[in-house]
């Protein structure tokens, strides 16, 4: 099958997805039952001024219209403003996405880079000494709480040593550096225990098949054996296990950002949960679900490339 | 290997740009604040957060302020050119506005020069906080106050678009400069309105250029304007700079006795320093390694770094102390409280809230989540404003068991016996859930059995509102210094949703704070306070908590700061001590 058909059958199948979130988002919304005029209006509420927000937000419309206007904000991407801040959401979002990215991005392609690397290597010495250290060592940074990385590093490096900056952000490189790099290393470091030990599983699995013990009969050096076959036939599980994470790197990192002072996305959920700014919520939900469609796409149009034997259908 | 390579060059030029953090500015004065929540947006009828609040008085003004070295805090003109003449019948206040205050330069004005502010300005924004369509956030304020206002919100409510041009009865400009509002009856506070960001003043051109993007665009009469003009609401950090164009502002001449020291920069023009920089520091850590390190002037102290900071005796510690900073002790215009629902019947018995109270052991409270440094309440209006009763000890404000358990008997529930589960309404955070705890092992020692539910901040209202609680933690800030704005919340045609959530309705009560609510501020009016004040003790409709106190440091080098309950406006009287924070900053 033509690619292009394929992508294009895929992402179609994106619009009953989309109607799916949007009565998701609806429903939840419409039964948590809280009022968000009230919540706008705050201590001074009266009853008067909270029918008055209602209908200035739409709220006293019919349902089904309330869940059309969903809908097309779904499709037009124009989700309008804020209730909390009365700020554009498209903006908003816009704004605090690239914050985001110039922490989680970075962050993903070295922790990845030097999980896989590393884990080639011990599965190289599978067994010996090295092995089980790391991988105790795995465990051992897995089970400190991700909290207790940020507000050591925060006050050892930036605070005492004065390595880096405490907290902040400017926009535009390399202005953003001295900000991102302490929060890009504790993140390397938090993902590196789970990513090490599950890609060393996964090589794990390839290392004992028969095609291995092939190219070793064949004479083919272990740096050979290693990158060239194991590595290319490990690809698959570890392109699902990577290229999915890659919508929630938009969504940035909730403790991350908020210790370090990041203008990114990673709170803008949970204060528009807190707010009850549904617009926000609906925003991101969509956007999310949208994003996590379009990188299953990727991901399997990716498994084609590392393996021929699959085909798309 | 070429990839290799390429790697570690990408990593080498990161570390080494990353080692370049930033130096302190000592070039220039500026003054570096932390603020611990978003901000909304600038426009000046949304303010209703002490953040949003802020923010908006660095660039815009209103017609009176507090002034700045007075305590009680005392209302002097700020863009009117004195305080209003008031009419014999208190209902009619003409003010008389400065001449020559320019809004700032902004491409909505022809030629992109501000023009002269006039009283037609005043007008269009009180308009703007009642337009129906924007729903201000500030329309409390002036809600059934301003004659025919309440007609014309309602009248424009119906239309497509909120018609401007009309003359409302209750707010005209007399000419250029001569300002007049007509109220339908007396309201003392309404003075403290105009002192209040909602009220700041806006320029239509602005308005109407920006439309929906307004709040991102402030230009108002103010001190300072934003560096670079628009305001960016997801950035965590804000850089104003001086108004070129402000008009001649001197630091007061005046001060209280506390204040005197202040009194050095007496008729300096302001504002006093050339920038500021506000930082978005939602956690605690970080804000106080910035302070630390010299990177914000001044910090409240964070819970977790108290007990290093600031020794039993509410001292500071020797280590801050040498690094030249020093702490300021000040209450807040507050009270934290537990509240009955009196429409659940059983909590309309006066003898039960009473043994509950005597029950309630607020200084182990103060203890555990207060450090000890809050101060326990006695009744509802806090220290500082007229209506509190410094010496006044409340019947059931110390902890008294024996008591409680006659109260409760007499109330009909022998040591508990009949009385049904209560359930204490809270907010989520881990510290009201264990407030909630200690209240629930207080209460279990006369036999009260309590149930601690959680609830997030939207749910909790939204119980409050519905009546679905029976007993509920929360706490009240003051608006303006006025008793009035605390007795009102225990005045039962305010009930809920407004801001009466326990829904308490004393006919006494009630007659006497209608009364009280429409007197001029006079010793007759404060003697009616205190009655009510006393009453709101007597009849236990909540069971107090604390009035908090603020602790807050500061360096050395900033200059005339106090703690204060009304900061909108503060940054301008601010002053950094250039010569000062040269020799100190290095030390951090």
């Amino acid at each position: 099958m033509n690619i292009w058909s394929y992508v294009v059958r895929r992402l179609l199948y994106t619009v009953p997805i989309i109607l799916g979130v949007c009565l998701i988002i609806f429903i939840i919304f419409n039964l948590s039952g809280y009022d968000p005029a009230q919540i706008l209006l705050g201590k001074h509420a009266t009853a008067k001024q909270i029918a008055e927000v209602r209908a200035e937000l739409g709220l006293d419309k019919p349902l089904i219209e309330q869940y059309f206007d969903i809908v097309k904000s779904a499709f037009t991407f124009d989700f309008g403003r804020s209730w909390a801040s009365k700020q554009d959401i498209i903006e908003m979002i816009k704004e605090g996405a690239v914050p985001s990215l110039t922490l989680t991005f970075p962050a993903f392609i070295i922790s990845t880079v030097i999980s896989i690397l590393l884990s080639l290597l011990v599965a190289f010495f599978r067994g010996t000494f090295l092995d089980k250290s790391v991988v105790i060592k795995c465990v051992g940074m897995m089970s400190i709480p991700s909290l207790a990385y940020i507000l050591f590093f925060q006050w050892f490096f930036a605070y005492k040593m004065g390595w880096f900056e405490i907290s902040g952000y400017e926009h535009g490189f390399p202005n953003f550096v001295p900000y991102v790099s302490l929060p890009i290393i504790i993140m390397v470091i938090i993902s590196l225990g789970p990513d090490l030990r599950y890609f060393r599983t996964v090589i794990l699995d390839d290392i004992y098949q028969d095609y291995v013990r092939t190219a070793r009969a064949k004479g083919l050096t272990e740096k050979v054996v290693l990158l060239k076959h194991v590595l290319k036939n490990s690809m698959i599980p570890i392109i699902t296990y990577v290229v999915i994470q890659l919508p929630f790197l938009i969504l940035g990192t909730l403790l991350l950002e908020s210790f370090f002072s990041i203008p990114g996305l990673g709170g803008l959920t949970v204060k528009a949960v807190f707010d009850n700014d549904f617009p926000v919520i609906k925003a991101m939900t969509i956007l999310s679900a949208m994003a996590y469609v379009v990188f299953t796409v990727i991901t399997d149009i990716l498994y084609t490339v590392v393996d021929p034997r699959v085909r798309l259908s | 290997m070429k990839m290799l390579q390429v790697a570690i060059a990408i990593l080498s030029t990161t570390l080494l740009l990353s080692s370049c953090t930033k130096k302190v500015d000592l070039t220039e004065k500026v003054l570096n604040l932390s603020v611990t929540s978003e901000v909304k947006g600038m426009d000046p009828i949304y303010s209703n957060d002490r953040y949003s609040a802020n923010e908006v008085a660095r660039v815009y003004e209103g017609l009176l302020e507090y002034h700045y070295l007075k305590r009680p805090y005392t209302l002097v003109p700020n863009l009117a050119e004195a305080l209003p003449t008031v009419s014999e019948d208190g209902l009619t206040y003409t003010f008389k506005i400065k001449k020559g205050v320019m809004f700032q330069d902004n491409a909505a004005f022809p030629g992109g020069k501000g023009r002269e502010l006039v009283a037609q300005d005043f007008v269009y924004s009180i308009k703007r906080l009642a337009d129906p369509k924007l729903q201000g956030l500030g329309w409390w304020l002036l809600d059934g106050k301003v004659a025919g206002l309440n007609e014309w919100r309602d009248k424009n409510a119906a239309k497509d678009e909120t018609d401007y041009s009309e003359v409302i009865e209750g707010l005209k400009a007399l000419d250029s400069h001569t300002l007049q509002f007509k109220l339908k009856k007396q309201f003392p506070q309404f003075l403290y309105s105009l002192a209040m960001p909602f009220t700041f003043v806006v320029a239509k051109e602005v308005v109407e250029k920006y439309g929906k993007e307004f709040l991102n665009n402030p230009v108002g009469t103010g001190p300072f304007m934003l560096k670079d003009g628009v305001f960016k609401q997801t950035a965590k950090r804000f850089e104003y700079i001086k108004n070129p164009t402000f008009r001649k502002k001197t630091f007061p001449k005046e001060a209280s006795d506390e204040f005197k020291a202040f009194l050095k920069d007496a008729g300096k023009p302001l504002p006093l320093v050339d920038k500021i920089v506000v930082q978005i520091i939602k956690e605690d850590q970080p804000r106080w390694l910035n302070f630390l390190k010299g990177k914000v002037d001044y910090v409240s102290v964070p819970k977790d770094n108290f007990e290093t900071a600031v020794t039993p005796d509410k001292g500071l510690s020797d280590d801050l102390m040498k690094k030249g900073i020093s702490l300021l002790i000040s209450p807040s215009l507050d009270v934290t409280y537990t509240a009955f629902n009196h429409d659940v019947e059983l909590l309309q018995n006066v003898d039960l809230r009473r043994a509950m109270a005597l029950a309630y052991d607020v200084n182990e409270m103060n203890k555990l989540f207060y450090s000890n440094t809050a101060l326990p309440a006695q009744s509802v209006v806090p220290p500082g404003i007229a209506g509190n009763m410094p010496d006044y000890k409340s019947p059931y404000r110390e902890q008294d068991l024996a008591k409680a358990k006659e109260l409760l008997a007499k109330a009909g529930y022998p040591e508990g016996k009949g009385l049904p589960e209560l359930t204490y309404d809270c907010p989520s955070s881990s510290t009201s859930r264990q407030i909630g705890e200690l209240f629930k092992k207080q209460m279990a020692a006369i036999g009260v059995q309590i149930k601690v539910v959680q609830n997030t901040w939207p749910e909790l209202q939204k119980k409050i509102t519905k009546r679905q609680v029976m007993l509920y933690g929360i706490a009240w800030g003051a608006d303006y210094p006025d008793a009035e704005n605390f007795l009102q919340l225990l005045y039962g045609p305010n009930k809920a949703p407004g801001a009466n959530g326990s829904g308490y309705d004393n006919p006494e009560f009630n007659q006497l704070f209608a009364k009280a609510a429409l007197m001029q501020d006079s010793p007759e009016r404060t003697a009616l306070y205190e009655k009510l004040n006393r009453m709101a003790a007597d009849q236990a409709p909540w069971i107090y908590g604390v009035h908090r106190q603020n602790f807050t440091v500061k360096h050395g080098w900033l200059m005339n700061y106090m703690a204060t309950d009304f900061e909108s406006g503060q940054a301008q009287y601010l002053n950094i001590d250039l010569e000062e924070k040269k020799k100190t900053v290095g030390k951090l």
